[in-house]
């Protein structure tokens, strides 16, 4: 009888830290990955008028390959769990829709259909799902970084193309998101037109995405692997020695002739 | 090595209360509603009173905040950290190994206490900071979203992180007498976005710059989040120990005592051993 108890005990302590360590790890990932992405490429996640052709399926997918292919590491090399990406892909879109409502909607009044964030979600499936039938990191890299960039555009295509409807506004051939960003102006707007709007992009007829899509999937086959050892290094268990214990064995070892048939 | 080679004895069970649902519910209930009551009063004041660094209202209603932060934070980390400290284990060698995993209960809700934090500062104030500055010219450093952001919800994650570097080094055998390098840079690299802000704002200061979030001003504060990750570290170190506590705690599993770890703690962090208490 006591035994099964002490059983029933250990589990519902076990699940407990469980609990603890998963909350915990999600908590950070969203705080740490969020702050990532929003520095690198939160202009073109805020905004959609943002979300060219051009520089949105480089940059957003480029800088967002860092956390899935950290956290892979950890789940995969120690738990053979193959949902690292996913997981990542998740939280960072439960992170972006919370600020999204309730501070770029609720609190500065910017209508969600201009703020909605971008989704990595079908991309990180195939990560993980490659991940998980190569057991090969760096086949991984070689074809799931390439999809990564390549299945950026078209899986977020569905969410962005009512807005790339040409619409004709006093006068000038615009986008709905043109005109929508020309009813919010803000302060970083002289930025959105020096860098969206430059370049053979409005002009060069076809080709641009395709282009920029692979140009991002080259990129981020490189950093899945950079941040696959990033992950390995984060996740080490390394203990060091402090000075003071250190010193104290360095002391006994001299004392038991460590340096005895050392040469000066 | 593994933590099966050795045994201790006198295992006696711990409280169920010990690993309870309720003080740490109450904590987070807390913690959140203050969270939310700093929302409201940037929404009832950012706008209305927040607009003119040389208006009298400015003053009383946001520098006067972040001068109460400043003590107030001072206060709360010298007597957090220094009560820690001071009523640190002193015979660490003698814990029993029921005590030792009530004492990562403790250990768990104040890192998750971390982990809410800098949730908090570095996802959800960070990206309402970015709306502020794009909707609103700024003419000063202290605007109301940074005394929120960086001059509140930052240190408050420094203070919890802090304390539960102090708490394990104080409380746990495994993180008393070696240093941690996950450990270290997950709460230290955090925290060095705090002089960050520094650099930014000083380049603020310095050019007027357009709200371009992806400025390669701000990505210092990104470099540093990315000590974040180090919590698969610290995870892979406690974890095994804690499993392996519950083992012998439940189930009398051999285990290393507490004076073992004190010598060696690399041999308590086989992930291995972390598996389930219905594995055993």
């Amino acid at each position: 009888m006591e035994e099964i108890q002490a059983d029933a005990e250990a589990k519902r302590v076990t699940r407990r830290f469980e609990w603890f360590l998963l909350v915990t790890i999600a908590l950070v990932l969203m705080g740490t990955y969020h702050l990532h992405q929003e520095l690198f490429a939160g202009d073109w996640s805020f905004w959609l008028d943002w979300k060219d052709r051009n520089w949105w399926p480089i940059i957003a997918p480029v800088s967002a390959i860092a956390y899935p292919a950290a956290t892979q590491w950890l789940l995969w090399t120690k738990f053979r769990m193959p949902f690292g990406a996913t997981l990542c892909a998740l939280l960072l879109l439960l992170a972006e829709w919370l600020s999204r409502y309730w501070n770029f909607w609720d609190w500065t009044h910017y209508p969600l259909n201009f703020v909605f964030p971008e989704t990595f979600v079908p991309a990180a499936v195939v990560l993980d799902v490659l991940l998980m039938l190569t057991g090969n990191w760096v086949v991984t890299a070689l074809i799931g970084g390439e999809l990564w960039g390549w299945l950026f555009y078209p899986t977020n295509w569905i969410m962005i193309a009512p807005y790339h409807v040409p619409v004709e506004y006093q006068g000038a051939l615009m986008s709905v998101a043109d005109v929508i960003s020309y009813m919010y102006v803000r302060t970083s707007t002289p930025e959105y037109l020096r860098i969206v709007e430059t370049g053979t992009m409005r002009s060069f007829a076809g080709g641009v995405t395709g282009v920029a899509a692979f140009f991002s999937g080259f990129l981020a086959a490189i950093l899945y692997a950079v941040w696959w050892i990033v992950g390995a290094l984060f996740g080490g268990t390394k203990f060091f020695k402090p000075y003071a214990v250190a010193t104290e064995e360095l002391r006994k070892a001299r004392e038991k002739g460590w340096d005895a048939g050392r040469t000066v | 090595m593994l933590q099966t080679e050795t045994t201790t004895t006198g295992v006696g069970l711990p409280e169920k209360s010990a690993f309870s649902w309720r003080k740490v519910g109450v904590f987070f209930g807390a913690l959140t509603v203050f969270y939310l009551l700093i929302n409201v009063y940037l929404r009832l004041f950012a706008f209305s009173k927040g607009l003119d660094y040389t208006s009298q209202d400015y003053s009383t209603y946001w520098m006067g905040m972040l001068l109460t932060e400043f003590v107030v934070e001072a206060i709360t980390a010298a007597a957090l950290w220094g009560w820690l400290w001071i009523t640190r284990d002193r015979a660490l060698d003698r814990l029993t190994p029921a005590e030792e995993l009530t004492r990562y209960w403790a250990w768990a809700a104040i890192v998750l206490s971390y982990a809410f934090s800098v949730y908090v500062g570095a996802s959800f104030f960070t990206e309402q900071d970015g709306t502020w500055h794009n909707t609103v010219v700024r003419d000063t450093d202290f605007t109301p979203s940074h005394i929120v952001e960086f001059y509140l919800t930052f240190p408050i994650y420094i203070i919890f992180g802090v304390a539960s570097l102090i708490y394990a080094m104080t409380r746990l055998p495994q993180f008393a007498t070696r240093i941690s390098l996950p450990y270290v840079i997950l709460i230290g690299s955090p925290i060095m976005i705090m002089p960050n802000i520094g650099l930014n704002e000083f380049g603020h200061t310095r050019w007027f710059m357009e709200e371009l979030f992806v400025a390669p001003l701000h990505w210092g504060f990104a470099f540093f989040g990315w000590g974040g990750l180090a919590i698969f570290g610290v995870g892979l170190q406690a974890c095994p120990r804690i499993m392996a506590l519950i083992h012998h705690v439940y189930y009398g599993k051999p285990i290393l005592s507490a004076s073992e770890v004190l010598k060696d703690p690399t041999g308590t962090c086989d992930p291995a051993c972390c598996y389930p208490a219905s594995e055993a």
